[in-house]
């Protein structure tokens, strides 16, 4: 059928993928330092957007409101590590599945009574009008998506290759015991990566809020989107969650064109399994022996 | 006394300063329940929270602005007793099952002598047949969809009931569709795309709209028919098979968050095909998540916020006041929501009692015209037929009008409806009216 609609909704369709990249490239930080990952993601999205917008209503400029998002999405990251995280690593156990999900139904029940339930426009400086690119439509705040994820990421990638700190931090991800006995405190840098993932997670809530609009749910379609990029893409392959992430949202813009808008999902979901049948690791993951 | 609010005086300034600490310091007593013991206990139910919140907040307002006026004039006058006016308030958060429950909770109390309420059409279908087997009165106010009224009529299939104590008091879809298939047609639009949600209210949307082009006479060609789900975000797709097949306008049939999406994702697009649809397009939700891509979209309204008449303003100026907003979140569900109440408040007064069947039954015949603030209400309801919904209406083509979206505020589509309204409340006789002080 006609080229212009395909790349139309090929490029819709990948621009909002780069979110669910974003949200998938958080998950990345905190498994590659303490191969945890926390399960109410979504929440810190959502909190984080809503906190940003209240920084708004209070009248601060826009490029004042960012970091200021940012700063908050990091100590919500904090926070979720050192209530649910650290006490079940420490004691070896898988609890931090149950206690992040739990941080993370709190940090909703907050958002409701503090904010509550409406979806609320989230105002920006940059337009929502349209421009038109070869032959494709896409608006001032789609561009600033793509713009915004792949720097950070960019950034998050050059600090972990070009600072000591960053050097610590990929230490870690290799061997933590073989990082602590060189002298690297394993808490402290999962620490930083779990600040690390909430301001990220922060980031993609400003990113994504003045198109979807805030609101309490505004991330739980967002999350297992992100989730089944992570899983397809693999863990540890921050080239690969923009990828697939793309690919993925595509995919999703396509075939609710062509199958109807009820069969949005039915692809990637296939994606899912075929990638966890075929490459348990993801695409783009290592394979590695677990040691036992 | 009720009739001293009945028939409001056309001096707006001198209610303006009586407004505010009667309305503040009734609705102070009605929160504190003060009036225990002899009051008339009225239902309030509807979506407080969530995405269809603005109509449901909007509606108990309404409602509250009028049972605080009654009740800072002593009540309603039942047999040789006033009594005031007790609100029972229930958030059914626009989900049928939380509607069901609070309809069975509602049936089982014994001294309710009615509700007013339900903006979603999904809640009146799960929740109404609790209230119509125990005969309680209901007046649905502001849901619209078709489907909510006429599960009491006769259908192909199996007989309806032969007594309903559901009455609605909105503009019903029928109605509605009717209109916005005639505003696409007169604006010379040939082909249009039909667009709706998959609840049971964009559902039955749609089916009226499809009714009614073809009762129009197939005017408007339907060159795409496309749904999506409540929450979705992006409606590219749907809007680009609509583009792609020519249509001209979008006649939609949702609610407010998912509306505005459709606005934006047109305007994405570069489709400038406007949007005409039900009257939850005026929705606060709509037209702010909209923002400017929500101009000239056009939608059927009972009640502009706009004081064309006195009456008119002292409502605005007081729901404002009392509310403490700047612009009604709906204005058609408050407005409704006020007209409502003093139409059940005049059936309670007419039945002499608080039992709920007498009301039932004066209210399919009520004597007295009610003014309110979108019409006098003459005889609104009749004796309750099966094989004519239209019995238990209030609303009739010429009490709706159409609305238009702009710049943040929902004005008059059309200059020749404000004029109508404006001389149909200049000619309205109040000498009836006053004949009806005690």
């Amino acid at each position: 059928m006609n080229a212009a609609i395909i790349g139309q909704m090929a490029v819709s369709g990948a621009l909002m993928g780069l979110v669910y990249a974003l949200i998938a490239y958080g998950f990345q930080l905190t498994y590659a330092t303490s191969k945890s990952i926390n399960f109410g993601q979504g929440e810190l999205v959502m909190v984080s957007a809503f906190f940003s917008l209240t920084l708004t209503n209070l009248g601060l400029p826009y490029y004042l409101m960012v970091p200021g998002g940012l700063l908050f999405g990091a100590l919500l990251g904090l926070v979720v590590e050192r209530a649910g995280v650290r006490l079940a690593l420490e004691q070896k156990s898988e609890g931090w599945i149950l206690l992040s999900i739990i941080i993370g139904l709190f940090f909703f029940s907050a958002a409701e009574n503090i904010w509550g339930r409406d979806d609320r426009p989230f105002p920006t400086p940059i337009s929502a009008d349209p421009i038109h690119v070869l032959g494709v439509d896409v608006t001032r705040q789609e561009l600033a998506v793509a713009v915004g994820v792949l720097g950070i990421m960019g950034l998050v990638e050059l600090f972990k290759r070009r600072t000591l700190l960053g050097k610590a931090f990929e230490a870690v991800s290799a061997d933590r015991d073989a990082a602590e006995l060189m002298g690297i405190s394993a808490t402290r840098t999962v620490m930083l990566s779990y600040a690390l993932s909430g301001a990220v997670a922060a980031v993609a809530g400003i990113l994504v809020s003045p198109i979807t609009t805030v609101g309490p749910t505004m991330a739980s379609a967002l999350i297992l989107k992100a989730f089944s990029v992570a899983v397809v893409a693999g863990l540890d392959s921050g080239f690969g969650v923009v990828l697939i992430g793309m690919f993925l949202g595509a995919l999703e813009s396509l075939s609710s064109y062509y199958l109807g808008s009820g069969w949005r999902e039915a692809p990637g979901l296939l994606l899912l399994i075929l990638a966890l049948a075929v490459r348990p690791t993801g695409v783009f993951g290592k394979a590695t022996i677990r040691k036992v | 006394m009720l009739a001293a609010n009945l028939s409001l005086q056309p001096i707006a300034s001198k209610e303006d300063i009586m407004f505010k600490p009667i309305v503040y310091g009734s609705l102070l007593f009605t929160a504190l329940g003060l009036v225990a013991g002899d009051t008339v206990k009225i239902a309030l139910t509807g979506p407080f929270s969530g995405g269809s919140a603005p109509m449901g907040t909007s509606a108990r307002d309404g409602s509250k602005l009028a049972v605080a006026e009654i009740n800072a004039a002593g009540g309603i006058q039942v047999g040789a007793k006033k009594m005031k006016i007790e609100i029972i308030e229930r958030d059914d958060e626009a989900k049928n099952e939380r509607g069901a429950l609070i309809a069975q909770e509602l049936a089982a109390m014994s001294d309710l002598s009615g509700v007013i309420g339900t903006v979603n059409t999904g809640v009146a279908l799960a929740g109404d047949k609790h209230l119509q087997e125990k005969g309680i009165t209901k007046i649905i106010c502001p849901a619209a969809g078709s489907a909510s009224m006429t599960q009491w009529a006769n259908k192909p299939d199996k007989p309806g009931v032969k007594d309903n104590s559901i009455f609605r008091f909105a503009a019903y879809d029928g109605i509605q569709a009717a209109m916005v298939v005639e505003e696409a047609t007169n604006r010379k639009f040939t082909k249009v795309a039909v667009v709706f949600d998959s609840t049971n209210y964009g559902v039955s949307g749609r089916d009226d709209m499809l009714d009614q082009i073809k009762k129009q006479g197939n005017k408007l060609e339907v060159v795409a028919q496309e749904k999506f789900n409540i929450g979705d975000k992006d409606m590219t797709a749907q809007l680009l098979r609509a583009k792609s097949a020519g249509a001209q306008a979008i006649l939609i049939w949702a609610i407010g968050p998912e509306l505005a999406a459709v606005s934006n994702g047109a305007a994405k697009i570069g489709m400038k095909a406007p949007l005409i649809g039900g009257w939850t397009l005026s929705m606060s939700n709509y037209i702010d998540n909209a923002g400017k891509n929500g101009n000239g979209t056009l939608m059927p309204q009972t009640f502009i916020e706009e004081a064309i008449t006195p009456k008119a303003k002292a409502f605005i100026d007081g729901y404002h006041q009392a509310f403490k907003v700047g612009r009604i979140p709906s204005a058609v569900a408050a407005a409704q929501g006020y007209d409502s109440l003093y139409i059940l408040a005049a059936a309670i007064k007419q039945a002499g009692t608080t039992d709920t069947h007498k009301v039932k039954e004066a209210l399919e015949d009520l004597k007295e015209p009610v003014k309110g603030v979108i019409a006098t209400w003459n005889h609104p309801y009749t004796k309750w037929d099966p094989a004519d919904v239209t019995t238990h209406e209030a609303f009739r083509r010429e009490q709706v009008v159409m609305g238009m979206v702009k710049d943040g505020h929902v004005v008059f589509g059309n200059e020749a409806d404000r004029a109508r309204l404006k001389a149909l409340a200049n000619t309205a006789t109040p000498a009836k009216l006053k004949t009806k002080k005690k």
